[in-house]
């Protein structure tokens, strides 16, 4: 029983390494643009669809076609920007509208080109096992994404922290109007927070077509998992977000262990409302009203 | 043409021109119950979003409760359909209770919290196997019954049923926008802090525009379980409802009463007969594109577009 529960507390971490990297690219939008891109989850699918088409028909390892995958990634977040722009007014309900369409768009697109047979991997290494410490057990490509999670979500946080642009961009979420008297581009920063999201969104989505399986509507749950967590993190902690990840990560495969897959997602929306409607400033955020 | 006038052509057009026309051929009466079903949907996520000023992700949680008490109260509970129907209605606006306390919450954090009950009661449906009967479903739900003479179990005798719901839902949807609490709401769209000074208690205008929303949603969600005699937790629950009452009434413009209902049979009807045909797999992607389109170019909808047009016709004719 211990070493059941040892291996779901892993595998719910590792499997937080790249919900971190999803739900960090939905916040940095948020603390920009005050927008929640419901299309952010159908990014991360197009990236893994992008990487098994380039694992398919060029031959490509997963990782080798990172370099196209953001390509057109980002390039796709970048139209997503633009269509956002073009917003006039009552901002926060019509873009919510606005990215929910695109996020039709996306999944049917994804449904139209590559059909909805469930996909994976087919390189062998990454589906081997391997076993840590006697006991638990991980795929090799887990491990590989993980690490790289967590090196891509440190890599954000010192650019947020340390950069120039990062500076720019916190100045931007905390305070526009001053922000901009001390000579931010506001536009810049949400172009580059847009670029960031993309960024991490495919890494995301390589991570989950190596890892796991994918599948067109795979997209919509994703997108709310980001929500959840940037819930449970509160906003403008990069560090919250990564905890924020795990915890939902542990919590859905401890779930999974200890009653059935069934109510896997049953535990994250519960966990989610608990944190929303009891925590308004979530659990690891500074306090911000919500109401 | 004043509004009675208008509402008059509309009636006789709905209940007696369409009917006529179109009631010997099955295929195309089904399709326009599918769209007023749709419709039904829009007409009350439009009432909560135009006069609640809330944005959901979940009605497909109000439409699933709905179809399911209808379903459980004929099926096990031996009620006749219409009450049972009523009861689906109050059913779902009791569900609506449980989702209230995310009524304090803004905007996004309001849908997806929708979203979230709508998911949580899909799995519940799902894991309550002895009374929903699980994931397998409910099977021979009670079709519509015979009332006077009226087979309303057949197509066209569905088609009355759900045109009425709808109609019953924009006369509420009109009445209420009309009354004081249509003013109140205005004003707590305008600015909630301010109404809030003047003693409006926002909170539970809101809350009784979640319930009725609820209540209207739930009805039509019964209506589809007897129209179509199944149900199962993944179709009853499905984010489908949501997504085409949203594009529907945005489409058709939530803010006026005649939008979802037009939106809806405008868009369920190109994409079934227009674009389905062609591309078997993914059509709905001109649902997206319709969606976003509308809410770039025209956030008002298809018909204030409409009255826009005809109101600059009508100046430049007095011109």
């Amino acid at each position: 029983m211990i070493d059941l529960v040892a291996q779901s507390l892993f595998s719910g971490v590792l499997s937080g390494a790249y919900y971190a990297l999803i739900a960090l690219g939905l916040a940095l939008v948020f603390g920009t643009m005050r927008v929640i891109n419901l299309a952010h989850g159908e990014l991360v699918l197009l990236g893994a669809y992008i990487s098994y088409t380039a694992e398919e028909k060029l031959g490509l390892d997963p990782l080798a076609s990172l370099p196209l995958a953001l390509t057109l990634v980002v390039a796709t977040a970048m139209a997503v920007y633009y269509l956002i722009s073009l917003i006039k007014t009552d901002r926060e309900l019509n873009s919510l509208i606005l990215t929910f369409g695109i996020g039709v768009i996306l999944t049917n697109a994804v449904l139209m080109i590559w059909s909805a047979d469930i996909h994976s991997t087919t390189t062998p290494w990454y589906h081997d096992a391997t076993i840590l410490f006697d006991t638990l057990f991980a795929m090799q490509a887990e491990l590989v994404f993980a690490a790289l999670g967590i090196v891509l979500v440190g890599a954000v946080w010192w650019w947020l922290e340390k950069s120039w642009y990062g500076r720019a961009l916190r100045a931007v979420a905390s305070n526009r109007d001053a922000a901009k008297l001390m000579g931010v581009n506001p536009q810049l920063t949400e172009v580059l927070s847009f670029a960031v999201s993309g960024l991490l969104a495919t890494v995301a989505g390589v991570a989950i077509y190596t890892a796991k399986v994918i599948q067109p509507s795979l997209g919509h749950h994703l997108t709310v998992k980001a929500f959840i967590i940037t819930v449970l993190a509160g906003m403008g902690s990069v560090p919250g977000v990564l905890l924020g990840a795990v915890l939902l990560g542990v919590v859905e495969s401890l779930t999974v262990t200890l009653a059935s897959s069934a109510l896997q997602e049953l535990a994250g929306m519960v966990l989610f409302l608990v944190v929303l409607l009891l925590m308004p400033s979530g659990l690891f955020g500074r306090a911000k009203r919500r109401g | 043409m004043n509004n009675s006038v208008k509402i008059a052509v509309f009636l006789a057009l709905s209940y007696v021109a369409v009917p006529l026309a179109l009631g010997s051929n099955t295929y195309v009466i089904g399709l326009i119950v599918a769209a007023l079903t749709i419709a039904g949907i829009a007409v009350a996520w439009a009432l909560l979003g135009n006069l609640g000023g809330m944005v959901s992700f979940g009605h497909a949680a109000f439409f699933g409760v709905g179809a399911y008490v209808s379903a459980l109260l004929t099926l096990r509970g031996g009620w006749p359909v219409f009450p049972a129907m009523l009861m689906a209605g109050v059913g779902a606006a009791i569900a609506s209770v449980a989702t209230m306390p995310a009524l304090r919450l803004r905007g996004p954090y309001f849908a997806l919290a929708i979203l979230a009950y709508a998911e949580i009661f899909r799995i519940l449906a799902t894991e309550l196997k002895p009374v929903t009967g699980g994931a397998a479903g409910l099977l021979s739900i009670p079709r519509l019954p015979n009332v006077l003479g009226l087979d309303f179990g057949s197509k066209l005798g569905g088609y009355f049923v759900i045109l009425t719901i709808v109609v019953a839902a924009m006369a509420a949807y009109h009445l209420i926008r009309r009354s004081a609490y249509g003013l109140a709401l205005k004003a707590m769209h305008d600015s909630e802090d301010a109404t809030r000074v003047v003693g409006v208690n926002s909170i539970v205008l809101k809350a009784w525009m979640l319930m009725v929303s609820a209540f209207i949603t739930g009805m039509v969600g019964a209506f589809n379980a007897h129209y179509i005699n199944f149900l199962e937790p993944d179709y009853a629950f499905a984010g489908q409802w949501t997504m085409l009452a949203i594009v529907s009434a945005i489409f058709g413009g939530y803010r006026t009463v005649s939008g979802p209902l037009a939106g809806a049979l405008v868009v369920y009807l190109v994409d079934q007969l227009a674009f389905k045909p062609i591309l078997p797999q993914g059509h709905q992607i001109v649902l997206g594109v319709l969606l976003g389109a509308m809410i770039l170019f025209n956030p008002g909808g298809m018909m204030s577009m409409l009255t826009a047009k005809f109101l600059r016709k009508e100046a430049s004719h007095a011109a």
